[in-house]
């Protein structure tokens, strides 16, 4: 026992640890959910429990997939081989080593983690459940069918081979022309869309679904690292989303970013690693949360300087936006810009060099428990620390010009983002018990642990001797055949790992001993206070961390306790007593019946997917074309079915929710999307700028007809004024009750919208027809490129326009029914989005018509 | 929560900003000197933020919420802004 632990055997690191005989769970059955063995469940469940298995298992399958073609590469590196020899031939290798960056990247590490994440952080924090747990279910699923998305590219002539990295110009049909090279740009939309969803549900139930008292900065420290990451992953996937966004136009518009000489690569190579970068954290810093987590449960100890450590977290989340051009060094970009992000680089490695000092402190100040998740954690740490050390030699301008494009770079990052899923694979044991109340075979995780780390060092660490290989090219210098075969048999020892794992896994939910509740001695978060597995709605009780320890505010049926109230018949909820800042007084009531099972999220993913498969090859006819239309149909009809669909989800009354009292989930969704929209709009705009500084600011207007005048622009912005006017009209009919007034306003709002719509297509009928000495054959989207961003800003701001009107015809009627007569929050949650929409056009109006 | 009479003046306001901004383009200026143009497009561009920020604050009642909100936003526009403005400004 450590100097830490207190004589009662709790420890009160995060939020503490529940000390007493908890109540008797209440939860004897599934809310409608099918038991845990039917097939039905899965395709139905909400529950974060059960999205959090199908994460793990579905990024599991993904890890597979992308091993196999790293497997595929390693094979074909045996020798050095001429184009023709060998197992692939060299689109294949292309797509080989393409397929598995993306793949390992997008598909493994990250779901990987959220898979975790969905189970543990609502545990953690004491919340029943997410907050949108429907949008949940459609994150999941929306994250498997990108992936089959993903998956169908191999079939369409060929999947995408120019890098995980998508550099322009290999990115556009020129070099990659094959009809799955779009599915798989296509695919990566899909994932972006599942990850906003994703991050606008945590950050609404992290911020706003804790227990009592649990402030943030109390976190444990998993579900602060995930915390961050969401916040991270917000912001950059929205820029990552633009970037696809503007490829798939240029792919399948005939838009001609990618393809414009002046600044057309670079504009990709900056909306890539603006998101790139960060994402390296959002890889990286769930494994770091995994890693505080288990040191601290096997050494028994608290994590030396927590809150230094904690700090650290949030400043390196913050740097990661300002250090994207160092993976830039080689481009054209200017030696002052060079200089500045050499600097930032450094920087963001001093906090990190204060986490790992932190966590080597904490394992000389413990007293270390080496089990299978420790050693898992250990490693990874290990790894780590040589990754981060010779990531230092690529921030260095003038090292990075003889390191960027060898394999140095292959073995830096691997020792990083699989250094990352190392301690990810620690997760997995520490959390296995819990997840499934069996307790896996320690002996066979030790031998996985030793061919994983064995296997691991012997595939990357050669790749740092043989750093000369040039990197992506199968055909390489004959001197370092040593070591690449010493690089496969590591790869080949690293699968046999996974064997085993898998096998230990399997075998283990079969014949496993039950594992107690809390099968660690010194584990110091909620998840370990409830029985293993947890029942579905989570907590015996409401859980409090009032007085610095978690605790259960009873329930109590039949009788008062503690000030509560009895309701007849129903369960009442002990009232709190001075709750504090955040919090509100939980009163006596029937609780409400939680939902848990909704069948739309698939579907909607579904057709979601048969859309994009038809609008990959749009451009090829054939069966395309109305399978992208029926998809269409089936995503629409989801959407309504999902709004329709009854779904109870009741926001925890008794909560901390700084900083965003006051603001309903519902509200705080609306502007958390509304923050990432903010982004992928900004990198719109931002990317006209670019392009417009790279060709002369003032030439720009050479590159626009005549015909292109203020006025429709101005008629556009009176359109859409009024437009934003009557919404807040129909919000205040609403407030007064009137009906007839929220209908009037809500047409006049769906009026002048398709007014605005109509205005812009006669306007682009009008310019794509154009005849003028400059502009002979009209001035389309591929003319050049002042007409590209043109209409592709201006159309994805259309877009969003048709979005609200769809919104707004739904609304409409039952607004005739009276749905929103005194109750105006649906047409203000309608409203924030349609005001935005409104203020984009703000800026469009003057960049696009006037300057 | 503001009044109808305050949400109808804003919309006069933007109504009215908005056509100016086009007035600025009819009066020429865009198309003189560097000056008078960068001069214009200063114009053109705060009135433009004035809009944004008056919409923001009054029709999506920003200014009622808590501060927090409008720091996630601002988030969200810095983090634009630091990308647009790097980006160009590597270019050059």
């Amino acid at each position: 026992m450590t100097d830490d632990t207190p004589d009662d055997g709790s420890i009160e690191t995060d939020g503490g640890h529940a000390t007493e005989e908890l109540p008797a769970g209440e939860d004897h059955d599934d809310h409608g959910l099918p038991p845990m063995s039917s097939v039905k469940r899965w395709f139905l469940t909400t529950n974060h429990k059960d999205i959090g298995i199908l994460y793990i298992g579905t990024a599991l399958f993904f890890l597979v997939f992308g091993g196999i073609l790293a497997l595929l590469m390693r094979i074909q590196l045996w020798a050095p081989r001429a184009p023709g020899e060998g197992l692939l031939g060299p689109l294949a290798y292309n797509q080989a080593v393409s397929a598995h960056g993306l793949l390992m990247v997008f598909w493994f590490i990250s779901p990987f983690a959220f898979g975790f994440a969905n189970y543990v952080v609502p545990l953690q924090i004491g919340a029943k459940d997410l907050a949108f747990p429907r949008l949940n279910a459609l994150s999941y699923w929306l994250y498997l069918f990108s992936g089959l998305l993903f998956g169908v590219s191999f079939f369409q002539k060929a999947t995408f081979s120019g890098g995980w990295t998508m550099y322009a110009p290999l990115n556009i049909p020129a070099y990659t022309p094959e009809v799955g090279a779009t599915t798989a740009i296509l695919a990566l939309v899909m994932f972006v869309a599942s990850v906003t969803v994703s991050s606008v549900n945590f950050l609404t139930t992290m911020h706003r679904w804790r227990a009592e008292d649990l402030r943030l900065r109390d976190l444990p420290l998993f579900s602060s690292s995930i915390l961050l990451t969401v916040w991270m992953m917000l912001f950059a996937f929205a820029a990552l989303l633009a970037a696809l966004i503007v490829l798939s136009a240029d792919r399948l518009l005939g838009t001609t970013y990618f393809v414009t000489q002046e600044g057309g690569s670079l504009l990709w190579a900056h909306l890539f690693w603006f998101f790139g970068h960060p994402e390296v954290y959002i890889v990286f810093f769930p494994a770091l949360g995994v890693m505080a987590e288990v040191f601290q449960t096997f050494t028994g100890k608290r994590i030396v300087g927590r809150k230094w450590f904690v700090a650290a977290m949030v400043l390196v989340a913050l740097q990661s936006f300002v250090v994207w051009m160092h993976h830039m060094f080689l481009t054209a970009i200017n030696l002052q810009i060079k200089t500045l992000f050499m600097a930032t680089t450094i920087g963001i490695s001093l906090p990190f060099d204060l986490m790992v000092f932190a966590l080597i402190y904490t394992l000389i100040k413990g007293r270390i428990r080496f089990t299978t998740p420790f050693l898992f954690s250990f490693g990874a740490l290990l790894l780590f620390i040589i990754g981060g050390i010779t990531g230092v030699f690529l921030g260095a301008v003038v090292l990075d010009y003889e390191f960027r494009g060898t394999y140095w770079v292959v073995a830096h990052f691997h020792y990083v983002m699989v250094g990352g899923a190392t301690a990810l694979f620690g997760a997995l044991y520490y959390w296995y018990p819990k997840i499934t109340g069996k307790m896996y075979d320690e002996f066979l995780g030790k031998v996985h642990f030793a061919l994983y780390f064995v296997g691991f060092n012997l595939l990357y660490f050669p790749m740092f001797l043989a750093w000369q290989t040039p990197r992506r090219v199968f055909d390489y210098n004959p001197a370092y055949t040593p070591w690449h075969r010493l690089a496969t048999i590591g790869g080949f020892i690293l699968a046999v790992s996974f064997l085993v794992m898998f096998y230990n896994l399997y075998r283990s939910l079969q014949t496993g001993a039950d594992a107690d509740d809390n099968p660690w001695e010194y584990s110091s978060t909620a998840e370990w206070a409830i029985s293993s597995p947890p029942p579905l709605e989570n907590f015996p009780g409401l859980p409090s961390y009032k007085g610095g320890k978690l605790n259960f505010v009873s329930k109590v049926t039949g009788g008062a306790t503690d000030g509560g109230e009895v309701t007849d018949g129903g369960t009442a909820v002990a009232t709190a007593a001075g709750a504090g800042h955040g919090t509100a007084a939980a009163t006596a009531h029937e609780e409400e019946h939680a939902s848990h099972a909704s069948f739309w999220p698939f579907l909607l993913s579904l057709a979601g997917f048969l859309t994009f498969v038809g609008v990959s090859g749009i451009n090829k006819g054939g069966l395309y074309t109305p399978l992208a239309a029926v998809g269409g149909l089936g995503v629409a009809g989801s959407l309504v079915g999902m709004a329709r669909e009854p779904f109870t989800v009741p926001s925890p009354e008794l909560a901390e929710k700084w900083p965003f009292d006051g603001v309903e989930d519902m509200k705080l969704g609306m502007w958390i999307f509304l923050a990432s929209d903010v982004v992928l709009f900004g990198a719109f705009i931002g990317s006209y700028l670019f392009m417009r500084v790279a060709e002369g600011w003032r030439n720009w207007h050479h590159l626009i007809p005549a015909d292109h005048v203020v006025m429709p622009g101005l008629i556009n912005t009176y359109l859409l004024l009024t437009s934003s006017f009557a919404v807040v009209l129909a919000m205040v009919a609403a407030e007064r009750g009137s009906n007839k007034g929220v209908v009037a306003s809500l047409v006049a709002t769906l009026a002048l919208g398709i007014g605005f719509l109509i205005n812009k297509g006669i306007e682009w009928q009008h310019l794509f027809h154009v005849h003028s000495e400059a502009f002979p054959e009209g001035w389309e989207l591929s003319t050049n490129i002042a007409s590209s961003t043109f209409y592709l800003t201006t159309g994805l701001h259309g877009a969003h326009v048709i979005v609200g009107l769809l919104i707004t015809l739904y609304m409409i009627p039952r607004a005739w029914r009276g749905a929103y007569s005194g109750n105006d929050k649906p047409i203000e949650y309608f409203g924030l989005y349609w005001h935005f929409v409104d203020i984009v056009w703000l800026f469009l109006f003057p960049l696009f018509y006037i300057l | 929560m503001a009044s109808t009479k305050l949400y109808t003046a804003i919309y006069v306001v933007l109504f009215v900003f908005a056509t100016v901004q086009a007035l600025v383009e009819e009066a020429g200026w865009l198309g003189g000197s560097d000056t008078l143009y960068w001069a214009a497009f200063a114009v053109i561009i705060v009135l433009s933020l004035i809009k944004a920020v008056i919409v923001a604050g009054y029709y999506q009642h920003l200014k009622w919420e808590p501060r927090s909100v409008s720091y996630v936003i601002g988030t969200g526009l810095i983090a634009a802004l630091a990308l647009t403005i790097a980006a160009a400004y590597s270019i050059t």
